[in-house]
């Protein structure tokens, strides 16, 4: 039986690292694109100021992909080391993308952003705009696989429990790659990354435009940034939508909890605007509705419904029932694969054998289990939903802010009249860390509407995690806050000094221009 | 052999060239942050240094990134019993390499000799630790890990804190350390001048040296030591878990495979042979030689591991019968056939474009330029 | 002839593309969308940049040489 203090810090240690992966990641998504653009202008229209941009936002880039890169490698490995169960019983289908972005993705936006830093004098015009380009694709061909896996997480399709190894095999890898979840998932991740980097390169030439320096940089900057985000945040709100539709009908667990769904309602239903969910009274308090929104938002149609937290924790008890059998069944493959009634017994059970796993977190022997441990386990089938609830609303209200912010961008910069307009310009450096708000919350949501379940409907969390201490696991969440602290501490600070001091200007001064110290003196100098 | 066991052979030796590309790649410039104080005296020599694996230390880590994915990918059981068992190694490990992008990135942004000093030792810390931990988790193999498995196949690590850290993993791990710094002081004269070189070269040869007497040594060990042999198993090809097989210790057992099949000397050899061929090329001022050669030392020492611990991928010391073999923690027939797939189609092309990139940054690095450049490390 | 060949190359190209096109169309439509929809963003957000130039250039011009 597995220590719940342990489950609970190893889920503290994964929200945490991934939370914090996930603030560097989706600027990388962007603003390698942006930089993709700047240099195509660069190379199309020959014009120095664009390569000047492409070399600013490159080191803004690098700062960050640094950062990026070493809490990627946390993720990794985390699966294997706290996650053990979870990464034996489906490693077959889950492993296989991680593996295929590291040979795809990975390996190819890592070698050629080497090359985007060091190749300028080396490569021609052209091949660094591949380079560049290909580091864009790189990236986000990283996400896509990266989302390939956590798509089988929320919705397993295209792998199937196997008695004689005991875990989940892969049965259709095209359905694995194009399964719905995993399409909307991917280009909503993608363009959220689109999203940050513009609202962080409008920020940044909004500070330097506030203080009339850089300005044709600056203008030029705020400009790509501005038509880039708004035409971007359009399509994450589509996606968003997209994958509200999809998770209605694979993840109904997770939409109830996102709209705070405690009873079914008839059609048409009402939205929640606001509301105070308690999961122990299964009510709302204070809530402020809106009619008919419900169905539209997640039908797409004024008739349509969707099942309330009462109806789906029915659904988990008669799952969990079924799920019993199953349990048992395996109990007996595990000693005697061949036994022919055991068999037969799981092969009519097997499609609830995650729900008699999740019993078994409040009954560790399913034979004895009692009818109230089973209505625990049916509750506790049901997210945490004030949680998900009032993240999705952080998330949804953030985007269509920044919905706003880039629909007036785009007209001040069309217009040129962007840098008369100094309220914008202050309002636009307050904007920067918005979007990073968002991309949180909508981890958030993604992950904490999949509980109880790593992988939804067939492995609870409780179960997934590895078998450590609570000192092991003590120690080392210490540790990652302690190293991670830091980390953003410095990286925070290079972050802001590279964008006081600004891009070299030709011939002028900025930190890029080169030493002003001559090379021997300066190795002399370190000398002492 | 059918194409289950065709695809278990195909991706053990595709693992084992994974991590050969890791232990040349990453190595190369672990080995570069683990010598830099020493080969580097003064800061722009440190900053050459630097620069000449500057443009490839991301692509080449990828080979790290790599490994793991294709161990969950392709052997996902010893991924998940492996990385768990070995957790307080793995922390040690991932502590310190992912302090490795940073002082890349962030050590040359600020002029400040007290912050650079301190990144400097950020390289070595996060150079020298990842290679002796590389060297003592194979060493650990020999030896055998104390795991077990209950019935639905949860993993149990019984071993202490300290165990992993025993005279024979030590060894192995100092091993490992002294081929990275070898390659990597190999590199450092394929792109450096004058003192900064010949410094290097000093590293390669003391490194080879030391490869060569404690390579000598572990095979002695070996030699002597209990190793692990498979008696009863479903066989190759046979889906299976690892509760239905019977493992037994016998002192010698990992020489058992070399007396079967002779040819396999050749994997030794070829360590002994790179690591002095790079010792006599460093000596002759042949660096670009002496880096293939100790490439080929490389090849030749993980050849020799893998060789010798066939079909055992982690062997379990508290009980030997529920130890993982290639036969019973690899992924199932489909998944192994998607990835080769991938793997035949992107393998080709990562060596083709890493070659092209290698061949774009070819030559010396200027301290002129790195001092006048604003993209340089 | 040189011609001839650089147009044989992007033809059969083109003709791949739009074979892999289709099936992505087909079975990965979000997929097929983001493609386009990159493609699309980059471009005009490139040209966003080229027309402030055009913008600022004209601007200049009306106000006569100074």
């Amino acid at each position: 039986m597995i220590n719940g203090t342990v489950v609970d810090l190893s889920r503290v240690q994964f929200a945490a690292t991934a939370l914090y992966h996930f603030l560097f990641v989706p600027l990388t998504l962007g603003l390698s694109f942006l930089l993709a653009a700047m240099e195509t202008v660069y190379v199309t229209t020959g014009k120095p100021i664009y390569k000047q941009m492409a070399q600013f936002w490159g080191k803004l880039f690098m700062i960050n992909f640094a950062l990026g890169v070493a809490t990627g490698l946390t993720m990794e490995f985390q699966f294997g080391t706290n996650w053990s169960f979870y990464s034996g019983f489906v490693g077959d289908i889950f492993g296989a993308p991680l593996a295929i972005e590291g040979l795809m993705a990975f390996f190819m936006e890592s070698t050629f952003v080497g090359l985007m830093v060091f190749g300028w004098e080396r490569l021609s015009k052209g091949q660094h705009l591949a380079v560049t380009w290909l580091v864009a694709f790189g990236s986000n061909l990283s996400a896509l696989w990266i989302l390939v896996a956590n798509g089988f997480m929320q919705d397993p399709v295209g792998a199937t429990f196997d008695p004689v190894t005991m875990r989940m095999q892969l049965t259709s890898f095209q359905k694995l790659i194009f399964s719905p979840d995993v399409q909307s998932k991917f280009v909503h991740t993608s363009i959220a990354g689109y999203v940050t980097a513009a609202v962080f390169v409008t920020g940044v030439s909004a500070f330097y435009l506030l203080r009339e320096r850089h300005v044709p940089l600056a203008k030029r900057s705020l400009r790509m940034a501005a038509l880039f985000g708004v035409l971007a945040t359009i399509g994450v709100i589509t996606l968003g939508d997209a994958l509200g539709f999809v998770a209605a009908r694979v993840q109904p667990t997770k939409l109830a909890a996102m709209e705070g769904l405690w009873k079914a309602q008839s059609a048409p239903m009402p939205f929640n605007l606001i509301a105070f969910p308690s999961q122990s009274a299964q009510k709302n308090y204070g809530m402020v509705q809106v009619p008919d929104l419900l169905s539209l938002l997640v039908t797409h149609s004024l008739d349509g419904t969707v099942l309330g937290i009462d109806a789906l924790e029915r659904q988990a008890q008669r799952r969990i029932e079924r799920g019993i059998p199953a349990v048992q069944a395996l109990r007996v493959l595990a000693r005697d694969p061949t036994n022919a009634a055991a068999l037969a017994r799981f092969a009519a059970h097997r499609r609830d054998l995650g729900y008699g796993f999740l019993l078994q977190r409040y009954a560790p022997n399913v034979s004895q289990a009692t009818p109230a441990q089973v209505r625990a386990a049916a509750r506790g089938a049901i997210p945490p939903v004030a949680a998900v609830f009032w993240s999705f609303r952080v998330m949804v209200g953030l985007g269509l802010l920044m919905l706003a912010f880039f629909v007036l961008a785009a007209l001040y910069s069309l217009r040129n009249t962007v840098q008369s307009k100094r309220w914008f310009l202050k309002a636009a450096v307050w904007m920067i860390p918005v979007p990073f708000l968002a991309n949180e919350c909508g981890w958030l949501v993604a992950e904490l509407g999949r509980q109880p379940w790593t992988v939804f409907d067939v492995l609870p969390t409780w179960m997934s995690a590895s078998r450590h201490s609570v000192a092991y696991m003590v120690f080392s969440l210490i540790g990652f806050f302690g190293l991670y602290s830091i980390f953003i501490v410095i990286e925070l600070y290079l972050l802001v000094r590279a964008i006081r001091l600004g891009p070299a200007e030709p011939g002028g001064h900025g930190m890029l221009a080169g030493p002003t110290v001559p090379a021997a003196a300066y190795g002399a100098k370190a000398q002492g | 052999m059918g194409l289950y066991a065709t695809l278990q052979v195909i991706w053990w030796l595709l693992l084992g060239v994974l991590l050969m590309g890791l232990a040349v790649m990453v190595g190369m410039d672990m080995g570069v942050g683990a010598i830099l104080r020493y080969v580097g005296r003064t800061d722009l020599e440190r900053r050459v240094a630097l620069n000449i694996i500057g443009p490839h230390w991301d692509g080449n880590q990828v080979w790290f990134v790599l490994g793991g994915g294709a161990i969950f990918a392709a052997f996902p059981l010893l991924y998940a019993t492996a990385f768990s068992g070995l957790y307080m190694v793995m922390l040690l490990l991932l502590w310190t390499m992912i302090m490795r992008p940073l002082g890349f990135e962030y050590r040359s942004q600020i002029e400040r000799p007290a912050w650079r000093n301190a990144w400097d030792w950020v390289l070595f810390v996060s150079g020298a630790v990842p290679m002796i931990v590389f060297g003592a988790v194979v060493g650990n193999l020999f030896r055998g890990v104390p795991f077990h498995f209950e019935w639905d196949l949860t993993s149990f690590y019984t071993g202490g804190l300290l165990g992993l850290l025993n005279p024979f993993a030590l060894l192995t791990g100092v091993l490992a350390l002294s081929l990275a710094a070898m390659m990597g002081a190999l590199r450092v004269m394929n792109g450096a001048e004058g003192a900064l070189f010949q410094r290097a070269r000093a590293v390669v040869q003391r490194a080879a040296g030391a490869a060569i007497v404690l390579f000598a040594i572990g095979g002695f060990w070996v030699h002597a030591m209990p190793g692990y042999r498979l008696v009863g198993s479903p066989g190759p090809g046979v889906p299976q878990t690892p509760l239905q097989q019977s493992v037994v210790r016998i002192p010698g057992a990992w020489l058992t495979n070399f007396g079967v099949h002779p040819l396999l000397w050749l994997a030794p050899l070829a360590g002994f042979g790179g690591m002095a061929g790079a010792w006599l090329a460093a000596r002759a001022d042949r660096s670009h030689l002496g880096w293939w050669l100790g490439a080929l030392a490389w090849i030749g020492v993980i050849g020799t591991a893998g060789a010798a611990l066939f079909p055992f991928m982690l062997p379990s010391s508290a009980d030997p019968s529920m130890s993982l073999t290639l036969w019973n923690a690899s992924s199932s027939k489909d998944t192994l056939l998607w990835m080769a797939g991938f793997a035949a189609v992107f393998v080709p092309l990562i060596l083709w474009y890493t070659s092209w990139a290698f061949w774009v940054m070819r030559g010396k690095v200027s301290a002129e330029k790195i001092a006048r450049d604003e993209h340089a490390y | 002839m040189r011609t001839f060949l650089y147009f044989l190359l992007f033809m059969v190209l083109a003709v791949v593309v739009t074979i892999l096109a289709a099936i992505l169309g087909a079975e990965g439509a979000w997929y097929f969308a983001w493609l386009i929809g990159t493609a699309m963003l980059v471009l005009i957000s490139a040209a966003g940049g080229a027309l402030l130039d055009a913008q600022e250039a004209s601007a200049a011009a009306g106000r006569g040489p100074s």
